[in-house]
């Protein structure tokens, strides 16, 4: 054998089997966004248990040559396209979370006021809003539901409804889903204190009432049988968040509740966000779109805070006891950061107004609410 | 806030605004082709049984598949194939007002000169959907057709067009017993996605709503329950000669504006003794092992000095 031939050799496993020749810029830029949200995960503790999988999917899957997202010869998926198919192309993960996520909620502050429902309806604004001003931007009609959702503040139900209209936008959509959500204590502040005066950041409500067991045990049954019948393409979502309520509140399945509520979701978690990570391979993810996503993104989340506070002013012409605007910002789903954002507020105005439980009440409002959008959107294009 | 997230909020809020100043005129009118390939691009199936041509497809802004078929009197269905979009683009044409495909449906049979009556059936369609033909021929190539548009039982509309051989619609420009007729069914892109858009804005608001209502019922319902239950309970202990009416609706404002406050008054007082006579605090017990020494000497100290301890020690 001649040097000729060693070098040849050695040129060859160098191009085929080796990363390094075929590096492309696009490829280190998306490998340092993926460092990017890596450092926003770890140093900044912005939404860590959705950022680091994320970030590293993202880091992990933009290096040539690496077996991750592709087939094999033979047809079968690779290792993360294993978790993608089954876990989000199937629409599996999101459901499961909604299940533990249903486990984990305690619907008594909903239950006690009722009323707030309507705040988390009006929290959608921005979702229509949003929907509207991407079609100009040449979206399409799917394309720009599946971005329009972002605002619901709701990471499960962003992925499962751009994994059903547009799978290829998933990458994007989730990971403004999740920036912004991590980001309501900076992007939302502003716009409550814009939108309402001090007096009105001082209303006093009234203390909530006693919820029985009996009356939780019961509201995952009525409110999925309601929320199914009329708007049954829900029924994935809305009927596992049920399910994991009605596990949690009978009592008699502790051992099935907790493990929605940790192992199962921990789980899926690792899968989700490894799998949507994943997603953004440099030749797909750096267009115009996503940059546009992340533009609407923010807009959306704004007109969804604004649609929240605007319904309680409109909500307060017609009630007697007033309800502090402040939690109407909780009406975006992102449970509980929204109505904690919402409680800080509140305190800045009167140090002894408590507004947390008060709050949480528009904050589970606004996962239906943003559930219930999805499920319309779905509907559509049925 | 701290000055660097408001630092950090009004970067994010600018680059925002930029990117959307930046974007915005130069995209408004680029549709599909802003971002490179159709993705909702249609691509019709074609089945034929007897003198029906079936096409099957999943049209734009649809995830399920849809049905239309052609039929023809006055001439013989020789085929019907799907036609790209592009070969017919022209500028008074918006792609995405065709959300079904374009077609190109060969008739032949037909006296020549005479007229074939094409009818495309879906239930895909609604009323107002319209037939554009397009022929390059003519000066302006695209055309509305006199389509009669006729409502079906289960939702099915069908467009009836008359086509002349040789006519307008007629694409080979010809009076040769053969037609050419090139075309598809119309709905306005914008009407239905602003229509779609309050129509689902405010169904959400609707489905809150009958939820809230529901809910505000039961919870009357299950309040009136714990009420009387708790009446009861109160009641059994309490015995027969101290059955003094309670009011029912705790926590609810109605009945207890009709209350005077002397009532109020009493029934709290009768409360209070009631549930702090169940709750008895526990005997303190001064020899406890927890006690520190030096806590057990004052407690010592504290009860020898007592006059009543004194005059028995003496």
């Amino acid at each position: 054998m001649s040097w000729s031939h060693v070098l040849e050799l050695i040129q060859s496993i160098l191009i085929t089997q080796t990363g390094i020749p075929n590096l492309a810029v696009n490829q280190v830029i998306m490998i340092l966004i993926g460092l990017f949200f890596l450092y926003l995960a770890i140093a900044k503790e912005y939404e860590p248990l959705l950022l680091v999988p994320i970030g590293f999917g993202i880091f992990i899957v933009n290096f040539p040559l690496t077996p991750l997202m592709g087939f094999t010869e033979h047809g079968n998926p690779e290792l993360i396209r294993v978790f993608y198919k089954y876990g989000v192309e199937w629409e599996v993960i999101p459901c499961v979370i909604f299940l533990g996520l249903g486990a984990m909620t305690d619907f008594g502050p909903l239950i006690a006021n009722p009323k707030t429902l309507i705040i988390g309806a009006g929290a959608q604004l921005g979702v229509f809003v949003t929907y509207l001003g991407v079609l100009f931007f040449g979206f399409t009609l799917k394309e720009a539901a599946s971005v329009g959702i972002i605002g619901g503040a709701d990471g499960p139900t962003t992925i499962y409804l751009t994994a059903k209209l547009a799978p290829h936008l998933l990458g994007a959509n989730a990971l403004a889903a999740y920036s912004y959500m991590a980001m309501v204590p900076l992007i939302q502040p502003p716009i409550m204190r814009l939108m309402t005066t001090p007096e009105q950041r001082r209303i006093r409500m009234r203390q909530l009432r006693y919820v029985s067991q009996l009356e939780k045990l019961l509201f995952p049954l009525i409110g999925c049988a309601l929320i199914v019948l009329l708007i049954p393409a829900v029924a994935p979502l809305m009927g596992m968040f049920m399910f994991g309520n009605l596990m949690r509140e009978c009592g008699v399945v502790k051992r099935l509740s907790d493990t929605a509520q940790n192992a199962l979701m921990n789980i899926v978690t690792i899968f989700l966000g490894l799998s949507v990570g994943a997603t953004m391979q440099a030749d797909v993810f750096l267009t115009w779109k996503p940059l546009l996503i992340f533009a609407f993104g923010l807009v959306d989340f704004v007109i969804c805070t604004f649609g929240g506070i605007l319904t309680v002013h409109i909500m307060n012409m017609f009630l007697k006891d007033k309800i502090n605007p402040l939690i109407g910002s909780a009406g975006v789903s992102a449970v509980p950061m929204a109505a904690r954002v919402a409680h800080a507020e509140g305190l800045k105005a009167d140090p002894d107004n408590w507004l947390i439980m008060h709050a949480m009440s528009p904050n589970l409002a606004g996962v239906i609410g943003s559930a219930a959008a999805a499920g319309m959107f779905i509907a559509m294009f049925q | 806030m701290t000055s660097k997230y408001k630092k950090i909020f009004s970067a994010a809020w600018m680059m925002g605004a930029l990117l959307g100043c930046l974007l915005c005129p130069g995209t408004l009118r680029t549709g599909h082709a802003a971002f490179g390939e159709d993705i909702e691009k249609p691509k019709p199936e074609f089945t034929r049984e007897g003198d029906r041509v079936t096409a099957r497809y999943i049209p734009r802004a649809k995830s399920t598949s849809v049905q239309v078929h052609f039929t023809v009197s006055g001439g013989k269905l020789i085929d019907v194939r799907g036609l790209d979009f592009y070969l017919a683009d022209r500028p008074e044409v918006d792609v995405k007002n065709f959300k079904s495909a374009l077609f190109t449906v060969e008739i032949g049979d037909v006296s020549p000169g005479g007229e074939a009556v094409v009818t495309i059936s879906s239930d895909f369609f609604t009323s107002s959907t319209q037939y554009y033909v397009f022929n390059e021929k003519l000066a302006s190539p695209w055309m509305v057709s006199e389509c009669e548009n006729i409502s079906l039982p289960n939702r099915v509309q069908d467009l009836v067009i008359k086509v002349k051989d040789g006519g307008p619609y007629d694409s080979d420009g010809k009076a040769d017993g053969r037609i050419f007729f090139v075309g598809g069914p119309r709905d306005s892109f914008w009407g239905y996605a602003l229509g779609t858009l309050f129509i689902r804005f405010f169904g959400i608001f609707l489905v809150l709503t009958i939820l809230q209502v529901c809910m505000q019922l039961s919870g009357r319902i299950f309040q009136k329950m714990d009420a009387k239950k708790s009446q009861k309970s109160m009641q059994s202990k309490s015995g027969p000669s101290e059955s003094a009416p309670i009011p029912q609706a705790i926590g609810s404002d109605d009945e207890s504006q009709t209350l005077d406050a002397g009532s109020v008054a009493a029934v709290s007082a009768a409360l209070h003794l009631y549930f702090s006579g169940s709750q008895a605090p526990e005997r303190m017990n001064i020899n406890a092992s927890e006690s520190t020494g030096w806590l057990q000497h004052g407690r010592q100290m504290a009860m020898g000095a007592h006059p009543l301890n004194a005059r028995r020690s003496r």
